[in-house]
């Protein structure tokens, strides 16, 4: 499928970033700016850091019962706080609590006060989850990594590249908001403004979609999908990470344990 | 080291676009190739590393041999280390998460062991000095590093031929020297080079040979050193009126900047910058990428607020009104029109201001028609035309609504001599019919030419203010770096020996 045509490799990373666009608001800021500073981290071989990014979702899904929930709010507040995230986590909430409200809102009529509030505080563990997943961790790290796991290369590729264009697009994104607002489109949030988005839809994914076949040239005049690729990097992972990963493990059956019992 | 014989080219739903090029390149040369927009130059660059077939698909007659390769039965993957092609934009030449990964990303392709690439990294970040870039994220890069980065990712595969495709792009005069000082050493350093670039005074003087592309032919070859004359002649080179002294200029106030600052996340990018913007005047904001020209001119209409100070218009202060109501009065028209397109017609593209104020005046319209010369494009697709037809669209659009002032941000960017050219005589008739204009630019040519005012903004500050014959013989300026030199332009070009 991947041989079929070198837009077609891209095209699925703009579906991918999209998404991320929604998860990780991201604008103008590096994404992994945070992530080289922080020395512990980079330590971490992605493998691990994958798997323990997997474990904390796996967690969220398993936590139904408020003291579950409760722990594992705790933990994940505290590896936040580790991380030196919470001031990112507060700027990106706000992205989230729109969606949060609707998600309770709906779940109020048609449940319970109590089902409401359990489903957005789960939810909200799982944007935040991901939040600290993709604030964390670099993307050609966790492409090389998947690739040791056999994972085709076409394939990690995407998300690499999917990694580094949500910046791009949302620049791209802020330059036709303030090109349209220039030129009398009112962009405001407001019911009635709600016809005038085609004018920031429309350029933007005129954009996406130049900027898919201008990154599919750039990567295609500089070898990729070539069989013979080597890597540079060489990743080992140490006994503490054993060690750290057997730990989120016994967690989550803890969880799982606690859930049944 | 590369022939072209009678080669023609067309993408699958198009004509020819290139018709009929004949070219050797030998071993050293350096070769620059000047054109209009549209004439063919980036299908010119495809051609030479494959991509052009394999990647566009198309028709391809003649021959295209690269080191002793015929392109057309040659793949990108086996041709990609003998021609380095630097593309055009930069941002999606540069799609990994840091500069080291960049470069070593080529060479990964070619399966290189470890140890080898890591060397070369090493080499070329000591060659292009990029040392303390390695670790950062393109994203993170000024104009210039993006550009030297993206060279780098390509010269370390240690290619026969580099080619780069306009690699000037919009950066100011601090960069494009660096850019130059790089690409003159790797030349001299003997590679072959064939630069393609619109801003071409440089080259010009640096190349050995010179070839002008048209409509998809080779119109005009010769060495560099006699070829500026044809190169203004076909005003490429743009050859800017003398501007007439006609100053219609008042002294009502339209703007009032009062010691406005603006800073984010702590960080000051304006500082107390105090303007008076007058009716009738052409004003120019001049400085270096980075000074804080385009956050300057986003506090005009409030797509920025000041964290301090006032913006009054008119006598009115600004206040909270939203840029969408301000459109009427101050028009503000950004460097990439394609950021603003999304209607199937070049005319309800530019009706839409107007038609949103509810104020379409039909004379008015028909007299915007008739300044941007539209008349024949009224009811083609906005996103199928040139250049500089989609930026004149793109300016007719914001003048429609017949702002008071009208505030443009690089207006040269990207742009051919010839549209530049235009857009300077454009610029004088609007001034004669009485629009207050600024535009933020660091085309220091152009804004010579068209400006009767300059503003120099330099690390947020305004260091100067008066005319630019006045401000361009303040040496001061150009020691603190608020001003630089500008590009070798057509009177040096045509009477050098």
């Amino acid at each position: 499928m991947f041989a079929a045509s070198p837009r077609l490799r891209v095209v699925p990373s703009y579906v991918v970033h999209s998404v991320w666009c929604l998860v990780a608001e991201t604008g103008n800021e590096d994404l992994f700016r945070l992530a080289r500073r922080r020395v512990v981290l980079r330590r971490l071989d992605p493998r691990t850091k994958l798997a323990l990014g997997l474990m904390a979702i796996g967690a969220v899904f398993v936590a139904k019962e408020p003291t579950t929930l409760i722990g594992v709010c705790v933990i994940l507040l505290i590896t936040l706080l580790l991380l030196g995230l919470e001031k990112t986590w507060l700027r990106s909430s706000r992205v989230f609590w729109p969606m949060l409200g609707v998600v309770f809102a709906i779940a109020l009529l048609s449940f319970d006060l109590w089902v409401a509030l359990t489903l957005s505080i789960r939810l909200l563990a799982l944007l935040s989850v991901s939040l600290v997943f993709f604030r964390t961790v670099n993307p050609v790290e966790m492409g090389d990594a998947l690739r040791k796991m056999g994972v085709p290369y076409e394939l990690t590729f995407i998300l690499t590249t999917a990694m580094r264009y949500v910046p791009l697009i949302g620049q791209k994104t802020l330059h036709i908001i303030d090109a349209q607002r220039s030129r009398g489109i009112d962009l405001r949030p407001k019911i009635r403004n709600v016809k005038n988005y085609v004018a920031l839809l429309m350029p933007l994914l005129v954009h996406s979609f130049l900027l898919s076949d201008e990154l599919a040239m750039a990567m295609e005049s500089r070898g990729f999908g070539r069989k013979d690729r080597s890597s540079r990097r060489d990743y080992h992972l140490a006994v503490w990470e054993y060690g750290l990963m057997a730990t989120g493990l016994i967690l989550l059956a803890a969880f799982a344990w606690w859930e049944r019992g | 080291m590369i022939q072209l014989r009678d080669v023609r080219y067309r993408y699958p739903s198009t004509d020819w676009v290139l018709n009929g090029l004949d070219l050797t390149v030998d071993g050293g040369e350096y070769i620059f190739i000047g054109g209009a927009n549209g004439s063919g130059k980036s299908t010119l660059t495809y051609l030479f590393n494959g991509l052009v077939p394999h990647f566009f698909g198309g028709t391809l007659l003649g021959h295209v041999l690269v080191s002793d390769l015929y392109t057309q039965e040659t793949s990108v993957s086996n041709l990609f280390a003998r021609v380095g092609l630097v593309l055009q934009n930069a941002d999606a030449q540069l799609f990994n998460s840091t500069v080291e990964d960049e470069i070593a990303f080529g060479l990964e392709s070619l399966g290189l062991p470890g140890k080898e690439i890591n060397d070369r990294i090493q080499g070329i970040s000591d060659r292009l000095n990029l040392e303390n870039l390695l670790g950062q994220s393109p994203a993170t890069l000024s104009g210039g590093e993006k550009r030297l980065a993206a060279v780098a990712s390509v010269l370390c595969l240690d290619p026969e031929v580099l080619l780069l495709d306009e690699p000037y792009g919009d950066l100011d005069w601090a960069a494009v020297s660096r850019v130059r000082q790089a690409l003159q050493d790797i030349n001299r350093s003997g590679r072959t080079l064939i630069v393609i670039e619109q801003r071409m005074g440089d080259f010009l003087l640096d190349s050995t040979r010179c070839l002008i592309l048209d409509r998809g032919k080779f119109l005009f070859e010769s060495p560099s050193n006699t070829g500026g004359a044809r190169f203004c002649r076909e005003h490429l080179l743009p050859h800017y009126p003398r501007k007439a002294r006609t100053r219609t200029q008042t002294n009502t106030p339209v703007l009032i900047l009062e010691d406005l600052s603006y800073g984010i996340d702590g960080k000051e990018i304006l500082s107390s910058v105090s303007l008076e913007l007058r009716t009738g005047e052409t004003a120019a904001i001049i400085g270096r990428n980075g000074a804080g020209k385009t956050t300057l001119i986003k506090q005009f209409n409030g797509l920025l607020r000041p964290s301090d100070g006032k913006v009054i218009f008119n006598g009115e202060q600004l206040g909270d009104k939203d840029p969408s109501e301000m459109a009427a009065k101050i028009g503000l028209s950004f460097q990439n029109p394609n950021d603003q397109f999304f209607k199937s017609r070049v005319k309800d593209e530019i009706l839409v201001g107007p038609s949103m104020l509810k104020q379409v005046e039909d004379e008015w319209v028909e007299e915007i028609w008739s300044i941007f010369g539209l008349h024949g494009l009224l009811e083609r697709p906005p996103y199928r035309l040139s250049e500089g037809e989609k930026k004149r669209v793109a300016l007719a659009s914001i003048l429609a609504m017949q702002p008071t002032l009208l505030v443009l941000d690089e207006p040269t960017s990207g742009q051919d001599g010839r549209f530049r050219e235009a857009l300077a005589l454009l610029l004088a008739e609007l001034q004669d019919r009485g629009f207050t204009t600024v535009m933020a630019t660091h085309d220091l040519d152009f804004a010579k030419a068209t400006a009767d005012r300059w503003i120099v903004l330099h690390e947020g500050r305004v260091v100067a203010d008066g005319g630019p014959e006045e401000i361009l013989r303040n040496e001061e300026l150009f020691r603190m770096g608020a001003l630089g030199p500008s590009e070798a332009d057509a009177p040096t070009l045509t009477t050098r020996k």
